[in-house]
């Protein structure tokens, strides 16, 4: 056993530590940490331990609180967690364990275009996708919707793009949920979340939202390479956003409902950020239909931000989207909660998955993946930070033997803003991506910074522990060449 | 806009900041104007005109009512599209807060960081003797 900042770890393999239940009086289950010698070092430098153990203390909560390899400190949740609890085994959902951005997510987009076509233009079209696609804190959109259409997209999510002409049914296809998660109920929203949403549709927000061009620079898995159509050198695009506004609005008026119901319920949590209550419960049920409505929101609103991004290409190409391959591979949600069938002790149970900065990872021949890919698994994207690279993994079967379909949602991060914005200046950084070919164009100053590659975690070291545990396989990488940052 | 004096909280992914003052009414009304500070930069000033939002809420305790205030705040402020420059507590207890937060167009400023919202997560609101002191992390 090791101890680590008093915090005991059992290593049960290179890859797998556990926290023991007996570390804290009230833990239902051990916290299991997916992370190697090296990250350990990283992980252990805040309080991201601390609160896998204090996630364990949840009502209803089954085999472990789960820790992927770029888990660092949050607030209640770790970032980076992942907790399933029973529905029949007075199982709760928390609100903190979704987070404030429902449904902050991201998509990956493949083009038919090599380095060399864009090499010349990628400063034209950074520019042009930074000026086309609002950015920002509070940023508009040019997608302006009437209260009307704002209760279609909360119950549509991306269909209702689709339907107005920004996509086709194949986006659809190829987005979790097909973009839309059934039982949402615009009634469960407030009129607050509601104004919050209306300007913001079409919008990628900021702090670490962004939207990348990559080049595919490393082949893993020909097999599923074949599959997804994609080849050493190939252009890609990678946009990370969420709910913006909408979303943070829900999960505030429910932390406030699920506050009271600790009481009610007679639940004892070590930090009020875990408020929750029984999925049976009114105000469960109320939750997760206001949840579903924001999480729709992100994924129209990552629809129009990908019909915008072809919109620039087609401009800056000369081409349609459809010439220029620009193709969904997959979009996921990396901020939710889900009712999903896992097996636990042999028995399948429906449990509330709930995924705080953690991907859906699910193995081949999951009866929801879409038939393109019940073959080699579901797509699961890793972006990294703006100076390193990203990853296209794809979920395994031990995935969902060991951590209900999840895996890693990015690199993590290693040090805080304040930290960052002490020792990084923005124009030396900046001329340090510019000389790797990396061009950036951000909406502040002090993103740029806190955002900077430094911060983050190196996501090689976090694919490679999910890949070595078997939790999902490297497909490919890819290397930024141009970012806009909100 | 009035330069509020906090100090920040390292935190990992996160903005948190500890706050003082000799009375509750000047506690709420520092941490107030302190998030504004937080996520803005003075710009041109251009919209001169002045805005006043009642803000009203109430708790079952002081650190829910010191959360439910700043949440407001922050929902207010973007619904609106409004900076608040200066906060009047007209009436407080610590379970109930009356205000007028005053405030001017949000494009009068430059925005460098958005608060999604406070939370409650390592959240202190307490009176030390004389001085009233609150520590509380903002989700960024």
């Amino acid at each position: 056993m090791k101890e680590i900042s008093g915090i005991p770890l059992d290593k049960i393999d290179d890859y797998r530590w556990s926290i023991p239940r007996s570390y804290k009086p009230g833990m239902r289950v051990p916290g299991l940490i997916y992370a190697d010698e090296k990250l350990l070092k990283d992980i252990y430098q805040d309080k991201a331990m601390e609160q896998v153990a204090n996630v364990a203390f949840l009502p209803g909560i089954v085999n472990n609180s789960l820790a992927m390899p770029d888990i660092h400190w949050g607030y209640g949740f770790p970032i980076g967690g992942v907790a399933a609890t029973d529905i029949e085994e007075e199982g709760v959902i928390s609100p903190g364990g979704v987070g404030f951005d429902i449904n902050c997510g991201v998509r990956l987009l493949k083009t038919d275009l090599e380095y060399d076509d864009v090499k010349d233009k990628i400063k034209d079209l950074i520019y042009r996708l930074f000026s086309d696609i609002p950015s920002g804190v509070g940023s508009e959109g040019y997608i302006k919707v009437s209260p009307e259409e704002e209760r279609e997209i909360l119950l549509k999510g991306a269909r209702w793009a689709v339907e107005k002409g920004f996509g086709t049914d194949d986006d659809l296809e190829y987005t979790e949920e097909n973009g839309a998660m059934p039982g949402a109920d615009p009634q469960a929203v407030s009129e607050r979340a509601m104004q919050r949403g209306k300007t913001q549709s079409g919008t990628l927000g900021s702090g670490n939202h962004f939207l990348e061009v990559q080049i595919i620079d490393q082949l893993y898995d020909q097999e599923a390479c074949k599959v997804l159509g994609l080849n050493l050198g190939q252009v890609m695009v990678e946009i990370h956003s969420g709910s913006r506004g909408l979303g943070y609005q829900v999960c505030e008026d429910y932390s406030r409902s699920m506050a009271a119901s600790l009481a009610k319920y007679n639940i004892s949590v070590p930090d009020r950020q875990l408020a929750c209550a029984p999925l049976t419960s009114v105000e469960a049920k109320a939750y997760l239909s206001a949840m579903k409505c924001a999480a729709n929101y992100a994924w129209c609103n990552r629809q129009c931000l990908m019909h915008l991004t072809r919109q620039v290409f087609e401009k800056i190409f000369g081409s349609s989207w459809q010439e220029l391959g620009m193709f969904l591979i997959y979009d996921v949600a990396h901020n939710i909660a889900k009712i999903e069938k896992h097996k636990v002790g042999g028995k399948e149970k429906n449990l509330c998955v709930h995924r705080k900065g953690a991907t859906r990872a699910f193995g081949p021949n999951h009866p929801v993946l879409p038939e393109k890919y019940k073959k080699i698994g579901q797509p699961v994207i890793i972006p990294g930070d703006m100076g390193r690279n990203s990853y296209l993994l794809a979920g395994t079967e031990k995935a969902m033997q060991e951590t209900f379909g999840s895996a890693c949602h990015g690199a993590g991060r290693l040090k805080s803003r304040t930290a960052a914005a002490r020792s990084i200046k923005p124009d030396i950084l900046l001329k340090e991506l510019e000389s790797k070919g990396i061009i950036v164009k951000a909406s502040g100053r002090n993103t740029l910074v806190e955002e900077a590659p430094s911060v983050y975690k190196d996501v090689n070291d976090v694919v490679d522990v999910m890949h070595n545990a078997g939790i999902s396989k490297r497909v490919c990488r890819m290397r930024p060449i141009g970012t806009v940052k909100g | 806009m009035r330069k509020i004096p906090y100090q920040l909280i390292e935190h990992t992914a996160d903005i948190g900041i500890r706050i003082k003052s000799f009375s509750l009414a000047g506690l709420f009304k520092k941490a107030g104007i302190a998030i504004s500070g937080l996520s803005l930069q003075r710009g041109n000033q251009k919209y001169r005109e002045k805005h006043k939002i009642i803000i009203r809420q109430k708790a079952s305790n002081v650190e829910e009512l010191f959360i439910n205030w700043l949440n407001e705040l922050l929902s207010v402020s973007a619904v609106e599209s409004l900076a608040f420059e200066n906060i009047q507590i007209n009436r407080i207890n610590e379970y109930f807060v009356d205000a007028i937060a005053i405030g001017s167009d949000i494009r009068n400023y430059k925005i460098n960081t958005e608060i999604k919202a406070a939370t409650y997560h390592q959240l202190k609101v307490k009176k030390n003797g004389l001085i009233w002191q609150a520590e509380v992390i903002f989700d960024v």
